[in-house]
């Protein structure tokens, strides 16, 4: 039943975007939540995370990063240079982070070595770290402008005329996701970690009137759906650095637990809900405002209060604090929260990874294993 | 960490040293002989100041001063501020308040403590910050959050997409500690009137909170007092910015971290042109006897470090440029981007001071503190307009260096991004580069024996010597 979103999650150039392409419409990449995808959908453009699990190795990515840098900007690159983005007309870079942001440079300098790397439309988009009044106006200038460069482009219609639809399309996405969550109780839960990640991540790799239509479709099947085991499961939360990797989720699945929520970039992640308004300010007002990333410094606590919400609303027995190596920012929240967890009595593990293929499968099944042992003897 | 390392708080014993070390330098040569036989690990860095003679004793004073100040801060009735060095501290000695920096206060460590910064970054890990962030920050935070030192009373950074690693770990010290924090924010363009405009609300912004923190209002005729005395400093800086264009340098090496640790411990304060004044007039008497700086008197080469230096064991870095003759060209902590400077000629990019009124004055400060080390040059794409690269290249060009060295900390994601590229960059413009693989502030990451082995290759292999 959710064939769709697995293969969506698993492969960047899945069924849905091939064909998207063969009508002959354009796909433009982008690295970070905080890039308005409905400026995107309003230009005719599809707007697709990009991500990075498709590599076998990591030769081009390393030519151009130094070592000390995080795996994910560097499987990105090597997507690129092994062709594997060949079907995007267009690419933005966001200043995610500082290993994130720097893919900017190493792509346009790859695409100079390698004929064919970069794509015809390929933009920097950049984004305040605070949310104060100056910050929005700043905001609004590069969202207005990012606007301008995808008009010129690609040479569609109206940007601003068709955003109202688009943002009434991603307000009803949504607000599906977030009924998605609903068949994530405990005693009643009707969907794996596993899937429900595959969700999420397909919502970024697919165009949005499709996965609406598939998760609407989903929806319907899990009203009658019979619940997932989950006697002596522990219900676990992940979060920390972003997460593509089902089967990140799938080893902890596999071990015993099931996942019950996340708080990382590709799942229950964005607070922003319902974007009110129609224009372009209310839009970029919500996506500045309403992501929950430590790149936004000196939100510790909000977003500490935010997660300690979810593990109340779902049933949390223990947390996976993950972040990839080299990710300051989620790494050093999980030390804090690890502390303030611990203060609450919250089980959690700490780890850290690399990003891409699941390469260190045994070390860190190991680690989740006991973890989840750890844990099993306090289940009620 | 160690009892024993928990046993004395480390700010008090750092100010104690250094309060021996100045006494020292006022005592007669037999004293000194007698002092330095007590000293053995630390004569070599004595004698580093020793060597320079005045600028090298009002150096250490400079610094003594610094901690005296931050020693005595709480007593006098003045907040601390735990701040970076990307931050002017003009503005905290305007509203007469106390700033630590904390990379300062870590290569302090490194150069007064025989164990280096070791154990106070690791408490950092212990404390939750990830064992990959800088070096630079970690060394003396770690002092801080184990409880060790003056506390904070609060906090102020400037460096989110600057630096994200350094806007970290305030963020984290900010909610470990418990203290209020603002960081201002920089967009990624470095002109224009829309970025000044966001450069000086920010900037009003912070001094807002100050006003909330100290319970102080900015007072309009003591900042004009610190604005004037800038502007002196900026004037001598020029001076000797200009003099290093010279062939031979009529500089000494260490007077390019005099330079830019001077400005980042006493911007605005007169020991601070005091010392640039003495320094000045050294280089002068150089340059007029067609002198090099270097104590052999000969330039074998000329090497522009075009990020930061290496702060270890000793802080041997200087003595191993002056044992082979290579003058050092400056790099980007020592570049402030006032307008007089020889480097900005036909450049947008600088600030200038104005204090014609308490308006004119916060954007003087704006506009100078947008321009501080790292957040000039690398908040936007290292190939942008007056960013990494072409800084890079019109410095190496304009100083005549033969050669650009780079050295970091694996902490630095925003250069590591980027450093391989700008390598490509200067190399193909004609400039031998070598990029450093050690940590400047940690030795465990590479020992400076290989460090050094290292840049020996470099310079041998390119024929640079």
């Amino acid at each position: 039943m959710t064939e769709i979103f697995i293969e969506a999650s698993k492969k960047i150039y899945n069924s849905s975007v091939e064909q998207w392409t063969k009508d002959g419409k354009p796909v433009v990449g982008y690295t970070c939540s905080h890039l308005p995808a409905e400026v995107l959908h309003a230009a005719g453009v599809l707007p697709l995370r990009l991500r990075g699990m498709e590599v076998s190795g990591l030769e081009i990515g390393d030519s151009y990063f130094g070592p000390f840098i995080c795996t994910m900007p560097r499987c990105l690159l090597q997507m690129a240079g092994t062709g594997k983005f060949d079907f995007l007309e267009g690419a933005i870079v966001t200043p995610g982070c500082d290993s994130m942001r720097r893919l900017d440079e190493c792509w346009r300098k790859a695409g100079k070595d390698m004929e064919g790397t970069l794509p015809s439309f390929f933009a920097y988009f950049d984004v305040p770290h605070k949310e104060t009044d100056y910050a929005h106006d700043w905001f609004k200038k590069e969202v207005l402008s990012l606007a301008g460069l995808l008009k010129k482009h690609f040479v569609t219609e109206d940007i601003i005329g068709k955003l109202p639809a688009s943002i009434e399309l991603y307000n009803h996405s949504r607000k599906l996701i977030k009924e998605l969550q609903q068949f994530r109780k405990k005693n009643d839960c009707r969907i794996t970690g596993y899937d429900a990640l595959a969700v999420s991540v397909a919502s970024t790799s697919m165009p949005r009137e499709v996965f609406n239509s598939e998760l609407e479709k989903l929806l319907s099947k899990l009203k009658n759906a019979a619940p997932v085991k989950e006697k002596g499961k522990p219900r676990l939360l992940v979060t920390g650095s972003a997460t593509d990797d089902i089967q990140i989720i799938g080893l902890m699945e596999d071990s015993g637990a099931l996942v019950a929520a996340e708080k990382i970039c590709f799942g229950h992640f964005k607070t922003i809900g319902t974007i009110e308004g129609n224009s372009l300010e209310s839009v970029a007002a919500a996506y500045l405002d309403g992501t929950e990333c430590p790149r936004m410094f000196g939100k510790y606590e909000e977003r500490r209060d935010s997660i300690l919400a979810l593990i109340e609303e779902s049933d949390i027995d223990g947390v996976i604090l993950q972040n990839i190596r080299f990710c300051d920012l989620h790494g050093s929240d999980n030390g804090l929260l690890e502390a303030d967890l611990r203060k609450k009595g919250i089980p959690s593990l700490r780890i850290e990874r690399e990003y891409g293929p699941l390469v260190e499968r045994e070390r860190l099944k190991m680690r989740i294993d006991a973890f989840i042992e750890s844990i099993r003897g306090n289940l009620s | 960490m160690r009892p024993e390392t928990k046993a004395y708080n480390f700010d008090w014993m750092l100010w104690r040293t250094l309060d021996l070390a100045c006494n020292a330098m006022t005592g007669t040569e037999k004293e000194l002989k007698i002092v330095m036989r007590h000293i053995p690990y630390f004569k070599d860095i004595l004698d580093v100041f020793l060597a320079y003679g005045e600028p090298g004793k009002i150096f250490l004073k400079l610094v003594y001063e610094y901690m005296d100040n931050i020693m005595t801060a709480h007593e006098k009735g003045k907040k601390i501020c735990g701040t970076t060095f990307c931050f002017s501290p003009a503005i905290l000695y305007a509203m007469d308040t106390v700033p630590v920096t904390l990379e300062l206060v870590t290569v302090l460590i490194n150069s007064l403590w025989k164990r280096g910064i070791g154990e106070f970054s690791d408490f950092c890990y212990e404390a939750g910050l990830t064992e990959t962030s800088c070096s630079s920050q970690r060394g003396a935070l770690g002092a801080y959050l184990a409880g060790l030192g003056e506390t904070f009373d609060f906090i102020v950074a400037d460096t989110p997409g600057v630096c994200d690693t350094n806007a970290n770990a305030f963020a984290f010290a900010s909610a470990y500690l418990n203290k209020p924090a603002f960081a201002l924010t920089f967009p990624d363009r470095l002109t224009g009137d829309d970025v000044d405009n966001y450069h000086q609300k920010d900037y009003r912004r912070m001094i807002d909170f100050l006003e909330e923190q100290t319970g102080n209002r900015l007072d309009t005729d003591r900042l004009r007092e610190v604005l004037q005395e800038i502007k002196k400093q900026d004037e001598i800086l020029a001076e000797l910015e200009e003099l290093q264009r010279a062939v031979p340098s009529p500089l000494p090496v260490t007077y390019n971290f005099f330079i830019y640790a001077g400005r980042f411990f006493f911007a605005g304060k007169p020991l601070l042109t005091e010392l640039l004044l003495s320094m000045r007039d050294i280089a002068v008497t150089n340059m007029q006897e067609e002198r090099c700086g270097l104590p052999s008197g000969k330039e074998n080469t000329r090497a522009l470090f075009c990020y930061i230096d290496h702060y270890t064991t000793n802080l041997a870095l200087w003595s191993w440029l002056e044992e082979r003759g290579i003058t050092h060209m400056g790099n980007i902590l020592s570049r402030f981007w006032a307008d007089n400077t020889p480097y900005n000629q036909n450049r947008s990019n600088a600030y200038n001071i104005d204090s014609t009124n308490l308006d004119t004055m916060i954007d003087s400060l704006a506009a100078q503190n947008s321009r501080m080390p790292m957040v000039k040059s690398i908040r936007g794409p290292y190939d942008a307009p007056g960013m990494w690269l072409e800084d890079t290249l019109s410095l190496a060009q304009m100083y005549r260096a033969d050669c650009i060295i780079y050295s970091g900390t694996p902490g630095c994601r925003n250069t590591w991004g980027m450093v391989k590229l700008l390598a490509r960059d200067t190399e193909e413009a004609g400039f031998p580069t070598h990029i450093m693989y050690s940590d400047s502030f940690d030795e465990r990451v590479e020992s400076w024996e290989a460090t050094s082995a290292r840049l020996d290759e470099f310079f041998a292999v390119r024929g640079l010597l």
